[in-house]
């Protein structure tokens, strides 16, 4: 069915949950939005989305990618596609990968790193890619 | 008990003296033949009394027999070797060599004794002056070979003396006149005399044996006590060298695991054992948990891995702060499961409380697979290691807590921003209904502002890592030239969004320089976008990484921009300073950039210079040191 893709927003900041909001229905999306990794993983499992965007620092400095971990460990939702939106990737420029080894064990579980503040061409162009290739497998 | 180790020592150490005084036995015999010779001419210059032929005999064949001494000592082996032969070179140690010099010094006496006794026999026997000459051999024997050699010595010339006096008595041998017979000596005495002077050489002989043998022996008993000082002081510097080892080491760690392992790991090496570990008490104070082993199994570990401690009486005395020094496990009923311990291996251990100050921190063991392994002063000393360890993981606490609380007050800081960023774009890029011109602009303004602030505190928190000095990363070789080319694309894009010129002429042939990867980033990303971001459009900037004249590295950003104004280029380096003409060139500026190029440059011992002139341009000039 070629219907609306549902896409997942999982961030605490409610403000930037709803400028995605706001960009996303503007080009059509299927907008569900959680405040924390527990509502958001209920959410998967009521449902399980098109796509998923993650923030990293929620109420711990890892909630992001445990619940992006966790998702890789379910064979029904390994494929569904993680955004991550986070100023994370500069903080792991400052302090090496290595860090965040043991968070992430042997592979990265996110298909896609956006930095904030969320420019929302890039985003958009991001979702579409992501969808696009999806959509071929 | 003694070592093998140090009994070879100990040997070495005597043969040592044995080696250093064969040479002066030769010595002397050339000064005693020398002073015979003297004697005798003096004699002769006063008397007008040749010397009998038979002295004079002896004399020629001791001088030619030290001559052949002299000849086996320079040339014949193992003696010629002897120069080369110290305490430390233990390996070349052959217990047949110390058996040859004693045998060269027995032979050396030995004809000494004999010459000695034939020019006593010729000089008037029991009557002869020389007689007294024994007691150099006696001293010279006692001081170089065994005790018990000296008193056969003695004993010899105790037979060898009386037997002549007897072969004399009964007239089986001629009794040779006392030389200069004319003088105070005479041998026409009777029995009584000659019993009189031969126990009173004998007991003269013998009572000198045994003095010098007894001094002999107790300088050897000194000598043993210097040789155990010096090995107690020579372990003792290894380990505090060690000691020092394993406390650089952990001040290089930039993670409590990694620092943790290293302490471990040294501890066991340093003191001799199979295994170490620490376990940490939880905030809680109520369990231990290991944080670090080694050389204990995983099985034993896991058992072992959540100890409640008031359930464990050890372990409560430990944190309390007592020491744990147990030298059997079997001896005493001291844990609850000693199975575990007994499969382990372990035979005895010492714990100890990891402490700063009046903090406990945790609980520091070795364990070793012999019982009773440990003593008084392993103890003292590990207690040493544990004191140094627990200052080391609290400083590397202390700097990761402050880190942890810079990294986040800046995250907290930016995340608002971030977000009021993102709406502002919502906003300006259309996504709730249209507008107009001047809304455009104001909300393009607000989103510069916040943009600046953010990059104000990127800056700040940059500053405050290298001000507190808590920067972890240790400087390490690192190729300028590779971190300036992975860079060059982003500038690239950079200089051609604002139609500035950029050229970079790098040296791919540098050597590495001692830096991290992160403060060239920083350094080169700073001077460069300082260059491109006050160059007008049409203009140009030149990055040129290359070798100095005097062998250091050298990095110089020349860009055709506004240029500095010179009563600006003494506080360029100043906090939040930002000249006149580039304030009003562009707002964007934290006025931190500078400052944190000159911070890093401290940091890898570099230097920084610029030459500028108003209108036409800047040229920024770094030296990194190559060692």
């Amino acid at each position: 069915m070629e219907g609306v893709k549902d896409i997942l927003i999982i961030d605490d900041d409610k403000d930037l949950v709803q400028s995605i909001r706001i960009i996303l229905e503007r080009r059509n999306y299927g907008v569900r939005v959680a405040y924390n990794g527990k509502q958001g993983y209920d959410k998967i499992e009521a449902k399980p989305p098109d796509l998923v965007i993650l923030d990293v620092m929620m109420a711990t400095d890892t909630e992001g990618f445990d619940l992006a971990y966790k998702l890789k460990q379910i064979p029904e939702y390994r494929n569904i596609p993680i955004v991550m939106a986070t100023s994370f990737p500069q903080a792991m420029a400052e302090q090496g990968p290595e860090k965040f080894q043991h968070i992430l064990g042997e592979s990265w579980p996110v298909s896609h790193f956006i930095e904030k503040p969320i420019d929302p061409e890039e985003l958009l162009s991001v979702i579409e890619k992501i969808l696009t290739e999806s959509k071929k497998e | 008990m003694q070592l093998g180790y140090e009994l070879i020592r100990e040997q070495l150490f005597f043969r040592k003296e044995l080696i250093e005084r064969l040479p002066w036995l030769i010595r002397l015999r050339w000064i005693a033949a020398g002073a015979g010779l003297a004697g005798f001419s003096a004699v002769y210059f006063f008397r007008q009394t040749l010397l009998p032929l038979p002295l004079a005999l002896i004399i020629f064949i001791v001088l030619l027999y030290n001559l052949l001494f002299k000849f086996i000592w320079q040339y014949v082996p193992p003696f010629k070797y002897q120069k080369d032969l110290t305490l430390t070179d233990s390996h070349v140690f052959n217990i047949r060599d110390v058996q040859s010099f004693s045998l060269f010094a027995h032979v050396q006496i030995s004809a000494d004794l004999l010459a000695l006794f034939l020019a006593i026999y010729y000089s008037g026997g029991i009557y002869s002056p020389l007689s007294h000459f024994f007691i150099f051999h006696i001293i010279l024997t006692g001081i170089l070979l065994p005790p018990v050699s000296c008193y056969l010595y003695g004993i010899l010339v105790f037979l060898v003396m009386g037997g002549l006096i007897l072969l004399q008595q009964w007239s089986l041998i001629p009794i040779y006149p006392v030389w200069f017979q004319n003088g105070l000596f005479s041998n026409e005495s009777g029995p009584n005399e000659i019993i009189i002077r031969y126990f009173t050489l004998v007991t003269v002989i013998l009572v000198t044996s045994f003095l010098v043998t007894t001094i002999k022996l107790s300088l050897r008993t000194k000598g043993r006590e210097l040789l155990r000082l010096s090995k107690a002081l020579d372990e003792s510097n290894t380990k505090l060298t060690a000691l020092y080892e394993m406390v650089r080491e952990m001040g290089l760690c930039s993670e409590s695991k990694a620092l943790m392992d290293s302490a471990t790991r040294q501890a066991a090496r340093i003191m001799g054992v199979k295994a170490c570990s620490i376990k940490l008490m939880d905030e809680q104070k109520r369990t231990l948990r290991f944080a670090s082993t080694y050389g204990l199994s995983e099985d034993y570990t896991k058992s072992k891995d959540s100890i409640d401690i008031q359930k464990s009486p050890i372990n409560r005395k430990i944190i309390e702060g007592s020491v744990c020094a147990i030298g059997n496990i079997e001896e005493r009923d001291y844990f609850q499961y000693p199975e575990d311990i007994r499969k382990e291996g372990i035979a005895s251990m010492i714990c100890l409380p990891l402490r700063v100050d009046k903090m406990v921190l945790g609980v520091f063991c070795v364990y070793s697979d012999a019982a009773h392994f440990f003593t008084e002063s392993n103890v003292q000393f590990f207690a040493l290691m544990s004191d140094l360890t627990a200052r080391e993981i609290e400083k590397l606490n202390t700097q990761l807590n402050r880190n942890w609380f810079l990294q986040k007050s800046a995250h907290q800081l930016r995340s608002p921003m971030h977000t009021v960023i993102s709406m502002l774009k919502v906003l300006k890029n259309g996504y709730l209904g249209p507008m107009n011109v001047r809304q455009e602009e104001t909300i393009e303004r607000c989103k510069k502002r916040i943009e600046m602030l953010d990059r104000l505190i990127s800056d700040l928190l940059r500053l405050s890592i290298s001000r507190a000095n808590l920067s972890l990363d240790a400087l390490r070789p690192v190729h300028a030239q590779r971190i300036l080319k992975s860079l060059s694309g982003l500038f690239e894009a950079q200089a051609r969004e604002k139609s500035v010129e950029i050229a970079f002429l790098i040296d791919e042939s540098l050597p590495a320089i001692p830096a991290t990867e992160k403060l060239l980033d920083d350094l080169f990303s700073n001077l460069i976008s300082n260059a491109i971001k006050y160059t007008q459009p049409g203009g140009r900037v030149t990055v040129n990484l290359a070798r100095s004249e005097e062998d250091k590295i050298r990095l110089e950003v020349t860009d055709t921009g506004i240029g500095i104004p010179d009563e600006a280029s003494s506080h360029l380096f100043a906090e939040f300073f930002r000249a006149e003409n580039a304030k009003s060139y562009t707002e964007a500026g934290t006025g931190l950039g500078l400052v944190i190029v000159k911070e890093i440059l401290d940091q890898l011992k570099g230097t920084i210079s610029v030459r500028s002139r108003i209108g036409e341009g800047s040229t920024f000039t770094c030296h990194f040191p190559i060692r």
